[in-house]
């Protein structure tokens, strides 16, 4: 635009600025909202009796003092450790399972109306028969964390093989590859990103698992904290629990995610939430 | 196509049927059928070698099964568990279909809220039990919050997303033709959003029921999850599994209910599956 109509504009005071808006500052209002209920949850929270509900303040300090003490993180190992097993083996088993389910529609027959059935029962139900099994210790956490984790996994990993498209397979085969060279370079590859989908799901459920199975057999980790502390009345504390576990859980998540782009970028999946 | 005489004649006698080998593939119905049979009988055998209060076998837990149902109390604590989770589920559908409708059309709503929504979704709802356990007592009330946080996320969130994906367009077309605020609600961005809701529901279906098992056996005071405590420290295996089972067939049917309710009020969209 040349200048002399620029002056002409500015001459009849045609330019307006554009209106602001408080929507120009979601952030802003964001950090108001939350001040505001921060702020409320002090005022109301001092006056109420602390056995029942704390006070933002009161949690920072049980914070600092659960860090410092060391019991928060020699708890968060705990419980990390046990996540790290039963969410392995059972990204491991049911990848494995889901791959001859997805390839075998035999084995798929055979095991899909045990899988149907365990899916299907709320997996909560079965923590006092584990318990039974295996008593309190480190094996009973990852064992109910591994049953949260296995079918979200395993159904996953099938659906992705049974949507190869069976071209890829017979280019593949054309080429004379042999039926381990099909699996792991044509078939695997292609269902990865359904299998990154159900790891996702999976790593939320979890650390569900992770939670129930501390919270009954209630001796270590994170869960057993929050049992702990919510016998001796200790609010404070068991806020502190609540919001690692929260943070725990956006982390792995968002870890998932970050690992699912990259490993999976070729192809947009179904999106489980 | 009913085949003719002749082509009839033609089949029995060159007998095709006979002509395949037998393979697996062919006999997917059967495969399924053994291998269930198979692991009952197995379970069966096994099972009655096995210490009875580790293990049971599934003549038992029939056996126990007749009896729980005909004293009454099981059926008596199940429908108390029902009845908790369905005002639950009830509130948090209300409430999610609402705040994610508000959250998805107004950017204000939007901010003030999401910090919250997305913090507490992020957060186990099961961390919460033992505090609202300390809030509401081991009644009823608890259980109604535990259900309530464990479905009004799902829902919510996905209304909101379900709100935000109404084309533009179409609330345009609506206000050229004079519909007000309320009108544009009802008519376009509800039934707009209908398959995501729907999509909600069904998650928060199966996470409520999960939350109230777990919130019951926490309290273990009344409800199916206070029956697996009470049986499972009694050791009372075969007693054990009939919750269990009632509750994997509650998950079903509940499911295919909203399955079924959402092909007949949301079938014109393909929507996320979520799993």
């Amino acid at each position: 635009m040349p200048e002399r109509d620029e002056r002409i504009i500015a001459d009849l005071g045609l330019r307006r600025e554009r209106t602001r808006s408080i929507y120009d500052y979601p952030n802003v209002i964001r950090a108001l909202s939350v001040l505001c209920f921060l702020v409320a949850w002090e005022i109301y929270g001092r006056r109420v009796d602390p056995l029942l509900l704390t006070y933002p303040t009161a949690v920072l300090q049980a914070a600092f003092a659960l860090i410092t003490s060391g019991e928060l993180p020699r708890q968060m190992a705990v419980s990390l450790a046990t996540l790290v097993v039963g969410f392995g083996a059972s990204v491991i088993l049911g990848v494995v399972v889901g791959l001859i389910m997805g390839r075998s529609r035999v084995a798929s027959a055979a095991l899909e109306p045990h899988v149907n059935a365990l899916y299907a029962t709320p997996q909560v139900a079965l923590t006092p028969l584990l318990m039974m099994w295996f008593g309190l210790g480190f094996t009973v956490k990852a064992v109910v964390i591994f049953i949260f984790a296995f079918f979200p996994i395993l159904i996953n990993t099938a659906s992705g093989v049974r949507n190869v498209s069976g071209s890829t397979i017979e280019v593949g085969r054309a080429y004379l590859a042999s039926r381990t060279q099909i699996l792991f370079k044509v078939v695997f590859p292609a269902a990865v990103p359904f299998i990154m989908a159900g790891i996702r799901v999976a790593i939320g459920r979890a650390i569900v698992g992770m939670v129930v199975a501390e919270l009954f057999t209630a001796i270590t980790g994170l869960g057993a904290m929050l049992t702990l502390y919510g016998n001796l009345f200790e609010t404070a504390k068991m806020f502190v629990v609540v919001i690692v576990l929260g943070i725990l859980g956006v982390a792995l998540v968002r870890a998932t995610q970050a690992l699912e782009r990259r490993m999976a970028r070729w192809k947009e999946t179904e999106r489980a939430s | 196509m009913a085949l003719s005489t002749l082509e009839q004649q033609a089949l029995t006698e060159l007998d095709l049927a006979r002509a395949r080998p037998f393979r697996l593939v062919d006999h997917l119905s059967l495969v399924r059928a053994t291998s269930v049979f198979g692991a009952i009988l197995l379970w069966e055998f096994f099972g009655r070698d096995v210490n009875p209060l580790f293990l049971s076998y599934p003549s038992a837990i029939a056996r126990a099964a007749v009896q729980l149902l005909g004293a009454g109390q099981f059926t008596q604590q199940a429908l108390n568990s029902l009845q908790v989770y369905f005002i639950g589920l009830a509130g948090a559908l209300a409430v999610g279909i609402v705040v994610g409708l508000l959250m998805g059309r107004y950017r204000l709503a939007e901010y003030i809220l999401d910090p919250f929504v997305y913090a507490l979704d992020a957060t186990p709802r099961v961390a919460l039990i033992p505090i609202l356990l300390l809030w509401f007592g081991l009644g009823p009330p608890a259980k109604i919050a535990v259900v309530f946080l464990s479905g009004v996320f799902p829902v919510l969130m996905n209304t909101f997303s379900g709100v935000r994906t109404v084309s533009a367009g179409l609330v345009e077309v609506g206000r050229a033709y004079g519909a007000g605020e309320g009108k544009i609600f009802t008519k376009i961005i509800m039934p707009a959003s209908l398959p995501f809701i729907m999509a909600g529901v069904r998650l928060a279906v199966g996470r409520a029921l999960i939350g109230i098992i777990t919130a019951e056996m926490f309290a273990a005071v009344t409800g199916l999850g206070a029956l697996l405590i009470r049986y499972s420290s009694a050791l009372a295996t075969d007693k054990f599994f009939v919750p269990v089972i009632f509750l994997a067939l509650l998950g079903v049917i509940l499911t295919r209910a909203v399955e079924y309710l959402e092909k007949r009020f949301a079938p014109w969209k393909e929507t996320e599956r979520a799993l």
